[in-house]
């Protein structure tokens, strides 16, 4: 028995010391495959937007593969899955880069999981395309190999702000559950608040998972004489509020939420009571954005899911097509390389230019949208807007 | 009534008075309390909303605790039968309109399918799976329980993914008076989870049925030597349970969203109201539901930052319970 546990250990060790150092290449597997690896959550409260993220990689997989491949090597996916779960994705990604020794890495859903799985990436010296978080906070802490597509959390609630300036809005109430993605949204939007001359009247964070009746907390704003909500929130919380405020009768000149409202699911489950929701999105399904491919993307993802893409499969196709280009550039999959090209160069995908600071960090651009008839329209910013927006929103005792 | 009895009788009903000024006494401080008559009526619509959450809430503790009551058993899986209510209703919500007829089915109509659709499925649990386990020890039925529990999230999140449903049901405001305002779909659901509890409440006093399975409760084999079939008693009981269970889940159906997932927070819940109800106290259940409630509602509008803090109000008002009283606000004490 003593012995066996000895084998198994010199196995072990056996095992992972070749790949303490960086280079690992896709030649060191046999049949001229490269493994393109990551966890994302295909179950738990994530699930929604990150299977949308899944869905894009596996066609971009595909289409690769048609392609002729990366370097002449054909793609294989192998996706874990974190169950929304930042421990989970933790050890699932020790796993991907030790065990697994995958040549590219692809990144979780979330602000969160993104933050806490980058310290594992980091450490290996794996160069990874963030295309589920938005987090400024994430490249504020000086790492190397983690590149942003996405506009920052900080910015989601920018153009809400600017058109509650707009429509003479003075007193605001900011919510949003309790973790990393919500609360740098908030942050952001105190400042933009702070900068516009609103003032904020409630700010509450509320626990993560809750039960799902906000009534309380939106009784007590209503009590605060609150004029517009700004809501950090995903598809439930959202959801539940939006309801909540229809129940209560309370009319405020609207109400802007950051996830939620930007899956398609929201539109159509509420029905009218979704109608002139604000929201924010990376990217929406319209030609006039005028980004190169955008319209093969759109038919692509439709032929092949049943549905139109949002900015979640977006963002995550628009990685892949970065990651591409980069591996193209570098002419390897070797990771300093990689992350030398990622730093350097200019992509122009179906979401916008990519082109990173030194931080990492992009400057793209979101939009903000109204729910008008069940569909997402631009509003802001204004020359990008679809149509004018409709605010203050009618009574609901109007519609 | 023993005089220590009785002392811990007022003492707690003081405990449970401060529990609930504690966030007036919060408010006041911090400036969340205004003075005038459109606050006392926002006082008012919170305190009403959070009585008739403690509906639904009561719905899924009834279950629980008549699960318990009788077998001793800690069913880890209520809150997923909840879960499961919620999608059975909603995929009957829909099924007309898939369909192609261009309708949906009334929400509450499709408890006539569910709730014997889900007796049925509390009846195969118990008959396959836990009848050879009631009366041994109470950790066998937990890990059975649990077993089912993930088998049924996983089951439910092949089938429908884990997108969050909801169903729209009379979304508008109901207008008590000019300034007080609850969901249409809230005072529905309070009026059902009502009637409901009350009619298997009446059913355990009155029904020859049903004062089988209380005495079932109370002595197993004093049931059996008086000619009541035990074994089938525990079949009833937990397809009741499931039934109610199922019950609770077509009321968050029409009021929450839900997915696979959410069902772990309904078997929390339930917990948490059995406990401080009395575990297998029936009316302690309904009880313990409201005040959990209200309690939470009120901390919510009243403290700052207080929809983060709800939970630990909730639970800091159970333990105090519990030390004061170990059997719950209505239980028996086990001897």
């Amino acid at each position: 028995m003593k012995q066996h546990i000895w084998g198994m250990l010199t196995v072990l060790l056996g095992a992972t010391l070749p790949f303490s150092g960086s280079t690992v290449l896709a030649d060191h597997r046999s049949g001229n495959v490269v493994l393109v690896g990551g966890a994302i959550s295909q179950t738990g409260r994530y699930a929604e937007p990150a299977g949308r993220q899944y869905n894009s990689v596996k066609l971009w997989v595909d289409q690769v593969n048609q392609r002729g491949g990366l370097l002449g090597h054909k793609v294989l996916l192998t996706m874990l899955d974190d169950k929304s779960d930042t421990q989970t994705a933790i050890k699932l990604y020790e796993k991907l880069i030790t065990e697994d020794k995958v040549d590219l890495l692809v990144g979780p859903y979330s602000s969160g999981i993104t933050d806490a799985v980058a310290n594992v990436t980091e450490r290996y010296h794996m160069p990874i395309v963030a295309y589920g978080a938005a987090s400024a906070d994430i490249w504020e802490r000086g790492r190397k190999y983690i590149f942003a597509v996405n506009d920052i959390a900080e910015n989601y609630q920018k153009g809400a702000a600017h058109l509650a300036k707009q429509i003479g809005v003075k007193r605001i109430a900011i919510i949003g559950e309790d973790s990393l993605f919500p609360r740098m949204s908030r942050k952001g939007l105190e400042q933009w608040a702070k900068q516009l001359g609103l003032q904020v009247v409630v700010a509450e964070n509320y626990a993560t998972q809750k039960q799902g009746d906000y009534t309380a907390l939106l009784q007590k704003i209503k009590a605060q004489r609150v004029e517009a909500i700004f809501s950090n929130s995903y598809f439930d919380d959202a959801a539940a509020q939006i309801r909540q405020l229809r129940e209560m009768n309370y009319d405020v000149k609207f109400f802007a939420s950051t996830v939620g409202p930007g899956l398609p699911r929201f539109a159509k489950d509420l029905g009218p009571t979704a109608e002139y929701v604000l929201g924010f999105s990376q990217w929406e399904p319209n030609l006039s954005l005028g980004h190169p491919g955008m319209k093969e993307f759109i038919d692509a993802y439709k032929a092949r899911y049943g549905t139109e893409p949002n900015y979640h499969s977006a963002s995550a196709y628009a990685s892949m097509q970065v990651f591409e280009a980069a591996v193209k550039q570098a002419g390897s999959f070797d990771r300093e390389k990689l992350r030398d090209a990622l730093s350097t160069i200019q992509v122009r995908t179906m979401f916008g230019t990519y082109k990173v600071d030194e931080k990492g960090m992009t400057n793209h651009e979101g939009l903000t949208f109204q729910i008008r008839n069940g569909k997402r329209m631009i509003v802001w910013p204004p020359h990008l807007a679809e149509v004018k927006p409709i605010l203050p929103v009618p009574k609901w005792s109007e519609r | 009534m023993e005089q220590a009895e009785i002392r811990r009788v007022y003492l707690l009903g003081a405990f449970i008075v401060a529990a609930f000024a504690t966030p007036f006494a919060v408010g006041a401080w911090s400036g969340n309390i205004f003075y005038d008559r459109q606050w006392l009526m926002d006082l008012i619509t919170v305190c009403l909303n959070g009585l008739l959450q403690g509906g639904v809430y009561a719905m899924y503790g009834v279950g629980l605790t008549l699960i318990f009551g009788v077998m001793r058993i800690i069913n880890v899986a209520h809150g997923e039968i909840v879960m499961l209510g919620a999608y059975l209703t909603w995929v009957l919500f829909n099924a007309p309109e898939y369909l192609g007829l261009g309708w949906h089915l009334d929400p509450l109509l499709t408890m006539v399918i569910t709730l014997p659709i889900a007796f049925a499925l509390g009846f195969a649990i118990q008959k396959v799976l836990l009848n050879a386990v009631v009366g041994g020890p109470e950790l066998t039925p937990l890990l059975i329980t649990f077993g089912v529990g993930i088998a049924m999230i996983n089951l439910v999140e092949w089938i429908f993914t884990t997108d969050y449903h909801t169903i729209p049901y009379q979304p508008d405001a109901f207008h008590i008076t000019e300034t007080i305002f609850v969901g249409k779909n809230k005072i529905i659901s309070f009026a059902m989870a009502l009637a409901i509890s009350l009619g298997v409440f009446l059913f355990l006093k009155l029904h020859r049925l049903g004062k089988a399975i209380r005495a079932t409760a109370q002595n197993p084999e004093v049931a059996m030597v008086c000619g009541i079939d035990v074994q089938r008693i525990y079949l009833v009981t937990f397809g009741l349970g499931a039934a109610l269970a199922s019950a609770g889940g077509a009321l968050v159906s029409i009021q929450f969203g839900f997915n696979p997932e959410t069902g772990v927070q309904y078997t929390v819940v339930a917990f948490a109201i059995i406990v401080l109800g009395g575990r297998g106290h029936y009316l302690g259940a309904m009880l313990g539901a409201v005040l959990l409630a209200v309690l939470e509602n009120l901390v919510s509008f009243m403290v700052p930052n207080g929809s983060a803090m709800v939970e630990m109000a909730a639970y800091t008002m159970i333990v105090g319970v519990l030390l004061i009283r170990p059997q719950g606000l209505l239980g028996v004490k086990e001897t």
